[in-house]
């Protein structure tokens, strides 16, 4: 049965990482999920929580409001935006002062907070809602003798109290998905290291050399690909792999593909259904990827 | 005749009197139907307070007694003393619980006070209804039980022993020792733990008054204080005790020698499937683990079992079946120690992914010259000694996400290690302690951390994000608060001071026992500060480690005191029973067995009439007073003295009319 979910598309995915729109749009439909397009999104708030808290809950409520609404659960593929939104139903699911605070901002817009509405994003839908039985049916290219590392990303596990998709210290879930596909995915003792992203806008420098370091260790790992499934660290190991390499002097050519980019290889889906041609980083040197 | 009632409130410092109008509550007593005089106090519970009741009681000529204070719990006890004192029976005593049910509770003063007024009105109505109640006397056992022979349960049954008890020490593993037999060295003092140790053990083992059950479980209870009837399961040792002379021979011929990992060396060495945990072992019996034997779980061993052909006593016995036998005691002291919590469960320190991370009790076995490697320190992966060692203080502990509570003997342990390191590989190491803070409050204690901190060791105030290995190496990443520093350590070898957690069956013997365990799953004192020995159940006691976190000293230190607290009971010749059990009215018991059903004392027989009808009958002495079978009468035959329905209800109206 089709299970449908409004499209929290967020602001990095929709103006800079097409490729994960892409490889979203081709490869949920194949598992029965169905994105709908909602009308009126703003930003999810997380970027203003250090300089106002609630603002952050009142975007975050208010964007959940518009999917309510049309009583639908939202799908977030963005972890910063999910974790927003999981923070903001956390407190003010719990909190009935909070709630009536919150919707008094929503008021003027005639919208309302109830906190009717789940809140996923893609590793949880895949892992949790979607499953692996079902993604191990649909494989038709198994990702044969394929050692790939895995990078979560902070926000996806962090932090614990809020109730995040994975164990913050040992996640597992892309590992899974990963072996049902076929691949082979390989603990490195730089799993859980930082991206940088957050770094970008006061210590640019300090975020590459982040993204750089973990880049080279993988490499020396001779890891085949680098599987991550945050726009935020994507854009960081592939579209800023060049620079990242610059900055600690080292040559990096690491393939970093979304992990639903891989599971739409493993699907047989085409290269260019899913974003490929977007990635700054060398996939090409994968052989599934060069061949098609 | 009306009762004269008389109520006196309690200020209990600014504990009730802040909350709850306390002039207006005695004044509002004056108003109760009954009352003849209303009196208030900073304190009832004092001499002065206790004179002011006394002299009320005699003046005012009253039949009942209503005092609004804390609970009954803290109280009642002293309180009847003082109503017995005045010159009437000390059950026409009420308490109205104002504190712990009113002013502690709430914030709100004129809301609270209206409460308090509602507590005492009800308490009014049933001081009117109350009636005399005689107390009985009950036999007392003489005899002790300890459970547990680690150095806590060894210091109480010695103590007891003493004082002319006959003790029953029971043990779940084969030796007694505990945890302090498996220490090289003791802090701050640096005794060899097993020099100390040992002496006790034999003393244990040689005591007259003592009866040693090793390998043996508490299986079930009944009874109550002064007499309990107490079930033990003796495990199988698979090895006749009166035979066996602890020579070892069938240790070193079993098929097995060397294969199985021993529990002793927490998983360093490797034992046989016929063993002696360690060579001082009380009793010193072997013991067969019936898990790995061949024998026992194949039914064949090779040709035939090697142990049976090297035992000259002829001792090897594969018929031993677990036996059960009874004690009868009149006090039961609970001894049962710790477990170490197990740190796979913290991914990030990572000692599910390097052998050579390893926690502070593997790190004791490996210092210690009879242990496994015969006191060299080595790595678990290469054999080789390692050139920089680390530990990890607080892993676990003081965790909200793992165990909220401190250790209390991680700091002390960890830095009695660094010490012993030092003297056995000097400089040549590298030694490095990440801790949280250094709790070193013993006596003696910070002292031996200032030595500590004069030798060669590096100190990282903080915790580490995480172990990683980084090829032959371990690397950590810790945060220093001290310098603001962010440091990746390399080393060779991470020890991890884990949290101590209760017993994995502590919930179930806390259950067999109908002791409580407090919220982190220890057991619980009766009262933190006043009766830290006690349990709420008369007549168990506990000590060491199964009460909380605690060194050797303190668990000694409890454990004479539990001791001293079981003779208390075990040195009178009877004991005064609680008046207020369950009796049944015959007229109205249709015989249905209901209550004989939910009594856990088995306190409830049925009887045969001469008219053939069977009705309930308590047996007051097994009667612990806990109402259970007066809520599942059917018919209201069934009535608790001092709690009859004929007094709660009318005090259950009066509560809740306003």
């Amino acid at each position: 049965m089709m299970k449908k979910y409004a499209l929290y598309p967020g602001c990095v995915m929709s103006t800079e990482q097409y490729a994960y729109e892409l490889s979203l749009r081709a490869v949920l439909p194949k598992l029965d999920i169905e994105l709908v397009g909602l009308n009126g999104f703003s930003c999810c708030g997380e970027p203003l929580k250090s300089v106002n808290q609630m603002l952050t809950l009142a975007l975050s409520a208010r964007n959940l409001a518009i999917a309510e609404k049309e009583k639908l659960d939202v799908f977030a593929p963005c972890p910063v935006c999910h974790l927003a939104f999981s923070e903001c139903k956390k407190i003010v699911d719990s909190d009935p002062a909070m709630n009536e605070k919150v919707n008094a901002f929503l008021k003027d817009e005639e919208l309302h907070y109830m906190g009717t509405a789940e809140v996923v994003t893609t590793l949880d839908l895949l892992h949790d809602i979607v499953g692996v039985e079902t993604i191990t049916k649909l494989v038709k290219k198994p990702l044969k003798e394929m050692k790939v590392a895995t990078h979560y990303g902070c926000h996806l596990i962090r932090p614990t109290e809020i109730g995040r998709v994975d164990d913050a210290e040992n996640p597992q879930k892309m590992e899974t998905i990963l072996k049902a596909i076929g691949a082979e995915p390989m603990d490195y003792p730089e799993k859980l290291d930082c991206c940088g992203g957050l770094l970008t806008a006061n210590h640019p420098e300090s975020a590459l050399t982040k993204t750089g370091q973990k880049l080279q260790k993988v490499q020396e790992q001779n890891f085949d690909a680098f599987i991550d499934i945050c726009p935020w660290c994507h854009r960081q190991y592939d579209s800023k792999q060049k620079k990242a390499g610059e900055t600690v002097a080292a040559k990096l050519e690491v393939p970093v593909l979304y992990l639903t980019q891989l599971l739409g290889l493993s699907f047989g889906i085409p290269k260019d259904k899913l974003g490929l041609d977007l990635n700054l980083s060398p996939v090409n040197k994968l052989a599934m990827v060069g061949e098609g | 005749m009306d009762r004269k009632i008389g109520v006196f409130v309690c200020h209990c410092g600014i504990n009730i009197a802040s909350t709850v109008d306390v002039n207006t509550l005695v004044n509002y007593a004056k108003t109760l139907d009954g009352v003849v005089v209303s009196k208030d106090y900073k304190y009832m519970c004092s001499d002065v307070g206790a004179t002011l009741i006394k002299d009320a009681i005699k003046k005012h000529k009253l039949d009942g007694v209503v005092i609004a204070c804390c609970s009954p719990r803290m109280h009642e006890h002293t309180f009847r003393g003082v109503v017995e004192a005045g010159g009437i029976n000390a059950f026409n005593l009420e308490i109205a619980n104002v504190r712990e049910q009113c002013s502690w509770a709430h914030e709100d003063k004129t809301r609270a006070t209206e409460k308090a007024k509602a507590l005492v009105r009800g308490a009014v109505a049933k001081a009117k209804l109350l009636e005399s109640l005689e107390t009985s006397k009950i036999d007392v056992n003489p005899d002790a039980l300890v459970i547990g022979g680690g150095i806590a349960g060894i210091q109480s049954a010695l103590d007891l022993a003493e004082e002319g008890h006959k003790v029953y020490l029971v043990e779940q593993r084969p030796t007694i020792g505990g945890r302090m037999a498996q220490l090289d060295k003791t802090f701050p003092t640096l005794d060899c733990s097993g020099c100390i140790l040992t002496p006790k053990m034999m003393e244990v083992a040689n005591h007259p008054n003592i009866e040693l059950l090793t390998y043996a479980e508490v299986t079930g209870i009944e009874g109550s204080i002064g007499n309990y009837t107490v079930t033990v399961n003796k495990k199988a040792r698979y090895v006749d005790m009166d035979k066996c002379t602890g020579c070892g021979d069938c240790v070193e011929a079993c098929r097995l020698k060397g294969r199985i990992t021993s529990e002793f060396d927490e998983g360093m060495g490797k034992r046989s499937a016929i063993y002696l945990s360690f060579p001082q072992a009380v009793p010193l019996k072997c013991t067969i683990d019936k898990d790995h034997c061949l024998m026992l779980t194949r039914g064949k061993c090779g040709t035939g079992p090697l142990c049976v052909d090297a035992c000259e006593a002829g001792a090897i016995d594969f018929k031993q079946k677990d036996k059960a036998v009874e004690l009868n005691v009149g006090a039961i002291v609970v001894t049962t120690g710790y477990d170490i919590m197990d740190p796979s469960t913290l991914h990030e320190y990572g000692y599910a992914r390097s052998n050579d991370v390893i926690t502070t009790m593997q790190m004791e076995r490996l210092i210690n010259s009879s242990g496994p490697t015969g006191g060299e320190i080595v790595r678990p992966s290469t054999g080789e000694k390692p050139k920089s060692i680390t530990y990890v203080l607080c892993v676990g502990s003081r965790d909200e996400t793992a165990c909220a509570w401190c250790c209390r003997i991680g700091c002390m342990s960890a830095l009695k290690q660094v010490y012993l390191l030092k003297e056995k590989c000097g400089d040549d190491v590298e030694i490095n302690v990440c801790y949280t803070d250094i709790r070193s409050f013993g006596k003696g204690y910070e002292e031996f951390y200032r030595k500590i901190r004069g030798m060669n060791t590096n100190f990282f105030r903080g915790r580490p994000s995480e172990v990683r290995n980084a090829g032959v190496h371990l690397t950590i990443d810790i945060f220093d608060t001290i310098t603001n520093k962010l440091f990746e350590i390399s080393t060779d070898l991470v020890v991890l001071v884990p949290a101590l957690i209760p017993r994995t069956n502590a919930d179930e013997l806390a259950r067999t026992l109908r002791v409580s365990t407090s919220a982190d799953g220890f057991f619980l004192e009766a009262h933190p500060k006043l009766r830290p020995m006690d349990t709420f159940t008369g007549g168990i006691f506990i000590a060491g480690c199964c009460q909380g976190p605690k060194d050797i000293q303190d668990s000694v230190a409890q454990a004479s005191g539990a001791a001293a607290r079981a003779a208390t009971i075990l040195s009178k010749k009877e004991l005064e029973a609680e008046p207020m059990v369950s009796f049944v009215e015959e007229e109205l018991c249709s015989g249905c067995s209901s209550c004989i059903a939910v009594c856990a004392y088995n306190a409830i027989d049925l009887v045969k009439r001469e008219d053939g009808k069977s009705h309930a009958k308590v047996n007051e002495a097994l009667c612990m007073g806990c109402g259970a079978c007066v809520g599942s009468c059917p018919s209201g035959a069934m009535q608790q003295k001092g709690f009859k329905d004929k007094q709660l209800i009318p005090m259950v109206d009066e509560t809740i009319s306003s």
